[in-house]
C-alpha cells in the first residue's frame, strides 16, 4: 500500500502523521527541541518502524522548521497544511481556528480545503498558547492540568493587561487580592480567546468552525472560544496533528499529479 | 520652611525635600513593597531623620506616583506628568521632549514654559518599558547594570524582529546559540526599546532639548542608542530617578504659598 508522510515542525512540538488509502495509519508527537533537523530523522525514524507494510511515496513538511527537513520532498506552508488537514478531517469545515504555542490562525476554507481568506497573529504572546504557558508557570501548574482547573471557576477574574509579561505581575496582584486560582485561570483563557475571536470575527465565521493546534487539546480554551464566538465548535480528536496530516494529504496530491503527468 | 514630595512609583517610592529658596536637601528612593502608606511614612521618616527635622516642620507634601493615594500624610496628591514636567524644568529650564523610560511604562511629554502641552505613554506593554530590560537580563544572566557598558563594546547590534517580549526572549536565545556577541545582542535589546518609545514619542514630535528621564536614563548604553535614533544629544539629570518628585517638591512649594497668601489677605 501507497503511504505519504506529512511531517509539521512546530515552535514548541513537531509531529509526524501518516496516511495511506485515505486514513491516519502512524502519527508520532514530540518536542521540537534545537535541532529541527534531528527531531525531523527522529519522527521518520519513527513513523517507518510504525508502517513496516507501507510504501513510502512521499514526504512533504510544514511548520516553522520545515526548511531543517531537507530530505522532504515538499515544502508547504503552515496556512495549507491547516486547510487541508481539516478538511481530511471533515469537508463540511468552512472556519478553522489554530491555536499554537507561538501563534494563533484563523483561516476560511472552501470546497476541498480551498483557502480562501486567514488572518494570524504572531506578534503578540496574549494572542498565542504562550500566554497560558506563561501564566501556568507563574501558577506552578502543569500546562495539561489549567484548563480543566478553569472549567470550575464561578467567578472568573477579568484581566486588565494586554500584556503576557505584564499579565504575570497581574496574576500575583490577583493572588494577593485573594482571587481562587480557577477565577484567575478562567480570567486567562477568556482574555486569550477574545483575542482569538476578535481576529476570527474580522475575517468572517462561516460555519462549521473547529478548533485546531495544541490549544484544540485544553477544555477550558475550547470552552472560553467557543463562548467568545458564540457558536459550536468541532475538535477533531488529534487537533495538534492537523497541521501534519494536512502536509500528508497535500504530498498524497502532488503524488497524484506526477502521476497523472 | 520645607517641602516634601513623594513619588510612590511601582517599582520605587522616591523622596525629595527643598527649602524655600528651591534647594535640594535631599533625595531619596528605596525599593517599593507592597504596603505602600507604611513604607511611605517610613522612607519619609528615614529622609527627614538623615537632614534631622522634624515632620512638623515640612509644610506640605504632594505625593505623586501610582500609589500617590496610599501616602495618607500628604496634603495633595497630583499626577506624575504634571510633576515631571515641573521636575524637569527647574533641571532643564529650555527642555520642551521629556522621553521617560521606567520599569513598567514608558511616556513622552511636550513642554511649554515648563507645562504639559501634550503627553503619550504605554503601560499596556512590556516591550519598549525597563521590563523589556528586566526580562532579558534575567534570561541572558547578566546583571541590568553591565547593560550600558556591555553594549557600548557592540560592533553590529542584532536586529530584533519579534516585537513581543516574549518572543523576543526566545529570538535572542537563537541569537546566542547562532554565535552572536552578548555586546552585539545587548546593543540590539537597546534598540528594540529606543525604536518602541522613540516612534511613540516622535508622534508629539520630538524636539531639542530632549531630556531623558527615570530608571532606564541611568543605562549608558540606551542613552546612546536613543542620541541615535534621534539624531541629537539628550540631557540626563544627575538623579535620573527623581526628577518627578524635586517637581512634586516644587508644586508643594507653590501650592503653600497661593494658599499662604489666600489665607493673608
Amino acid at each position: 500500500m501507497n503511504g505519504y508522510i506529512g511531517i509539521d515542525i512546530g515552535s514548541q512540538n513537531s509531529k509526524g502523521v501518516v496516511i495511506a488509502d485515505h486514513s491516519i495509519i502512524a502519527h508520532y508527537t514530540c518536542a521540537s527541541g534545537v535541532n529541527h533537523r534531528q527531531t525531523a530523522e527522529k519522527i521518520r525514524a519513527k513513523l517507518l518502524d510504525k508502517t513496516p507494510h507501507i510504501r513510502h511515496i512521499r514526504t512533504a513538511a510544514t511548520g516553522c522548521g520545515a526548511k531543517r527537513v531537507a530530505w522532504a520532498d515538499d515544502q508547504c506552508s503552515d496556512i495549507q497544511s491547516l486547510a487541508r488537514g481539516i478538511c481530511f478531517f471533515d469537508n463540511t469545515i468552512r472556519t478553522v481556528v489554530e491555536v499554537g504555542d507561538r501563534f494563533s490562525r484563523v483561516v476560511r476554507l472552501g470546497q476541498g480545503g480551498m483557502v480562501i481568506d486567514f488572518s494570524m497573529n504572531h506578534r503578540c504572546a496574549t494572542g498565542a498558547g504562550v500566554f497560558l504557558q506563561v501564566i501556568a508557570k507563574i501558577l506552578q501548574l502543569d500546562i495539561g492540568d489549567i484548563g480543566p482547573l478553569s472549567l470550575k471557576s464561578t467567578a472568573a477574574v477579568r484581566f486588565d493587561t494586554g500584556c503576557a509579561v505584564f499579565g504575570e505581575t497581574e496574576v500575583i496582584t490577583r493572588i494577593c487580592e485573594g482571587h481562587r486560582i480557577e477565577d484567575i485561570l478562567a480570567g486567562a483563557h477568556h482574555s486569550l480567546a477574545e483575542k482569538i475571536a476578535a481576529m476570527a470575527k474580522g475575517i468572517g465565521l462561516e460555519k462549521k468552525c473547529a478548533l485546531a493546534g495544541g490549544g484544540g487539546l485544553n477544555t477550558g480554551l475550547a470552552a472560553a472560544i467557543r463562548k467568545a464566538l458564540g457558536i459550536e465548535l468541532v475538535i477533531p480528536p488529534r487537533p495538534d496533528i492537523i497541521g501534519a496530516l494536512g502536509a500528508a494529504v497535500i504530498a498524497g496530491q502532488k503524488s497524484g499529479h506526477q502521476a497523472k503527468r | 520652611m520645607y517641602f516634601a514630595g513623594m513619588d510612590i512609583g511601582s517599582s520605587m517610592t522616591k523622596v525629595v525635600i527643598i527649602n524655600d529658596a528651591h534647594e535640594i536637601l535631599i533625595r531619596k528612593a528605596t525599593p517599593t513593597g507592597a504596603r505602600h502608606s507604611l513604607l511611605a511614612r517610613k522612607v519619609f521618616d528615614d529622609a527627614l531623620s538623615i537632614i534631622n527635622l522634624s515632620p512638623d516642620s515640612i509644610s506640605y507634601v504632594l505625593a505623586t506616583g501610582y500609589g500617590r493615594v496610599n501616602v495618607p500624610f500628604a496634603h495633595r496628591h497630583m499626577s506624575e506628568i504634571t510633576c515631571q514636567a515641573a521636575g524637569v524644568h527647574a533641571l532643564f529650564p529650555k527642555a520642551k521632549t521629556i522621553i521617560d523610560i521606567g520599569g513598567q511604562d514608558a511616556k513622552g511629554v511636550k513642554l511649554g514654559d515648563g507645562r504639559v502641552i501634550d503627553f503619550i505613554m504605554n503601560d499596556k506593554c512590556a516591550a519598549g518599558t525597563g521590563r523589556f530590560l528586566e526580562v532579558l537580563s534575567d534570561s541572558l544572566d547578566i546583571p541590568l547594570a553591565d547593560f550600558g557598558h556591555l553594549s557600548l563594546q557592540a560592533k553590529t547590534a542584532v536586529e530584533i524582529n519579534n516585537f513581543c517580549t516574549v518572543f523576543a526572549r526566545d529570538e535572542l536565545t537563537a541569537c546566542i546559540s547562532r554565535g552572536r556577541h552578548i555586546h552585539d545582542i545587548i546593543a540590539g535589546v537597546h534598540d528594540a526599546i529606543t525604536m518602541r518609545v522613540v516612534n511613540m514619542v516622535n508622534r508629539l514630535k520630538i524636539e531639542p532639548e530632549v531630556v531623558f528621564t527615570a530608571g532606564l536614563a541611568t543605562n549608558t548604553g540606551m542613552v546612546r542608542s536613543i542620541e541615535n535614533h534621534i539624531g541629537f544629544p539628550v540631557s540626563i539629570p544627575d538623579h535620573p530617578f527623581t526628577t518627578v518628585a524635586l517637581g512634586a517638591a516644587i508644586l508643594a512649594r507653590k501650592i503653600w504659598l497661593k494658599e499662604k497668601g489666600k489665607g493673608n489677605s
